[in-house]
């Protein structure tokens, strides 16, 4: 299938997701509501620290509104584009409707991945971009065009990274069929991307900055607003997105070995 | 049969099917040690270069959280929402209203069990990690604070179950309840003291928190265990908390009698 043909597919699933959005209004409201208060709370934690205190690991209260509204945003479009998708793969894997997208005439990753929108995870994006903006403006930024597309570029590579270990761990239901609650996991990992990398010492260093990529997938994107290119930096994003979605989608073809349906 | 031995029954049962899920809970409270690093690597941070945050040192916040994850597993409502809205939904609940079980007896007998196993289960990490914890671990010797500090605790459970009993009865109106609980999760965690202690808040704030039930879920019986509340406070505290579990009761038997005017049981 060529990349158009996908595109289309793409285009009428969206369109498809915002005629459902609209027939079930206050469930969009309802949980748009949800992600703003989820954010509220995040949002809420750093006005109470920097209450008591002027830094957290050398970052003060603005830089670390920048941080926390870069990791807000990575994980708006992880909720908004792929999140239900992937969590419904878990549950179409135990019970079988899984077939449903391997009967499909297409990529089955694809079409697993992108069959629906949640579009109140899009709009709390702007809320996310809202505190971005506040926090640049707070600590006198002006990012020229091109900070802003490297920005956004590194911003896509958060996207992939998170992608990538969300896809990586909904897949180990191939092999482990009743793991309910193993999506849990993913959240527990992404809490850690609203910390500083300078806080992480020892063992939290080696574990969450280089092993796993929690930290780089905000840090790295801040630090280009707050810092401009940092070519290191740039490129250890750009390879840690390159590895772990292929970490996800080598252990989603894997585990697609092992599918053997569940219906009679 | 005694009314004691029904619910007895209901909660030996409850045992059995929440043993079944040991490695749920196991890789749940494995999981909570990762969330405990979260705190300790964040609050560390903001402790540096300072000795007390609101009054209370780096190793007294810290204790302040460990308790609290203790508290999730033992009084927290972990998913009995959802159970009660699926009974409701599927029609399972028909069987309740045939027989002499009061059905929030009957829940809360499984919810007791519930908690028995995952309490249990999500001391096992921390103990595992007791050696790199303890020397952080600092909790007041006052008698008083153990005193009345587990009537809290009983009565804080009671407000987290019967809070989630109410938002499994909203199956009743409606389809889908789950916007609702996480959303109220949001508030709970907000003012329920599990983001941050609640006294680091503007003075204001934390007094009008004190007359809302979140208050009284995790932060009020972890604030005396951890000595950030004074004797006084803790008296005050479980007058209020005694009129949140009474006035949940009383919304949790309004919600029943008129849900079970809009139920409809079909089938046989």
């Amino acid at each position: 299938m060529k990349p158009l043909a996908y595109l289309r597919i793409w285009l009428a699933c969206a369109r498809y997701s915002v005629v459902r959005t609209m027939m079930f209004r206050f469930d969009f409201l309802m949980w748009s509501l949800v992600e703003f208060f989820w954010m509220g709370v995040n949002l809420l934690l750093v006005t109470v620290i920097y209450r008591h205190t002027d830094e957290v690991a050398g970052w003060g209260k603005y830089q670390m509104l920048l941080l926390i509204g870069t990791s807000m945003l990575v994980q708006r479009f992880i909720m908004g584009f792929f999140w239900s998708n992937l969590f419904e793969m878990a549950r179409n894997i135990r019970s079988g409707h899984f077939d449903f997208f391997l009967a499909q005439p297409g990529n089955p990753l694809f079409m697993v991945s992108t069959r629906k929108l949640d579009l109140d995870g899009i709009a709390n994006a702007v809320v996310a971009v809202g505190v971005i903006g506040y926090a640049a403006r707070e600590l006198g930024l002006a990012p020229s065009l091109a900070g802003l597309a490297l920005y956004a570029l590194m911003i896509f590579c958060g996207v992939l990274i998170n992608y990538g270990v969300l896809l990586a761990i909904v897949s180990l239901t191939f092999w482990f069929g009743a793991s309910q609650g193993i999506e849990g996991s993913y959240f527990t990992l992404m809490e850690f991307s609203r910390l500083p990398r300078e806080a992480c010492r020892g063992v939290a260093n080696v574990l969450f900055v280089w092993l796993l990529p929690a930290i780089v997938v905000s840090n790295v994107p801040a630090r280009v607003l707050l810092h401009g290119f940092e070519p290191v930096h740039v490129l250890w994003l750009a390879a840690a997105a390159a590895l772990w979605f292929g970490l996800g989608v080598f252990v989603f073809n894997r585990g697609l070995r092992r599918y053997a349906s569940a219906s009679s | 049969m005694s009314a004691f031995a029904k619910y007895r029954h209901a909660f030996l049962v409850g045992l059995q099917s929440n043993i079944i899920y040991r490695w749920n809970f196991g890789i749940r409270a494995l999981f909570s040690l990762f969330h405990l690093a979260f705190v300790f690597i964040l609050w560390g941070a903001a402790y540096k270069g300072q000795t007390q945050i609101g009054g209370f040192d780096l190793n007294q916040t810290l204790t302040y959280f460990i308790l609290l994850l203790v508290m999730q597993f033992f009084i927290g409502a972990f998913n009995e929402d959802y159970q009660i809205s699926e009974e409701i939904r599927n029609g399972l609940i028909n069987q309740f209203l045939l027989k002499p079980v009061n059905y929030y007896g009957y829940r809360f007998s499984i919810f007791l069990a519930a908690r028995s196993v995952s309490g249990l289960l999500g001391l096992l990490p921390l103990l595992v990690a007791l050696p790199l914890l303890k020397d952080h671990l600092v909790l007041p010797s006052e008698g008083w604070r153990l005193a009345l500090g587990l009537p809290a605790m009983v009565m804080a459970g009671l407000i987290q179950f019967t809070i989630a009993y109410c938002f499994g009865l909203l199956s009743f109106w409606f389809l889908e309840i789950q916007s609702f609980i996480i959303l109220s999760l949001a508030v709970e965690t907000m003012l329920g003291g599990q983001m941050f202690p609640l006294d680091l808040m503007p003075g204001w704030f934390f007094r009008v928190s004190q007359f809302l039930p979140y208050y009284y879920q995790m932060y009020f019986p972890t604030a005396i265990f951890t000595g950030r509340l004074n004797q006084a406070q803790a008296f005050e505290g479980l007058a209020l908390q005694a009129f949140w579990v009474a006035a949940l009761l009383g919304l949790a038997h309004l919600l029943w009698t008129r849900g079970l005017r809009r139920h409809t049981a079909v089938g046989g």
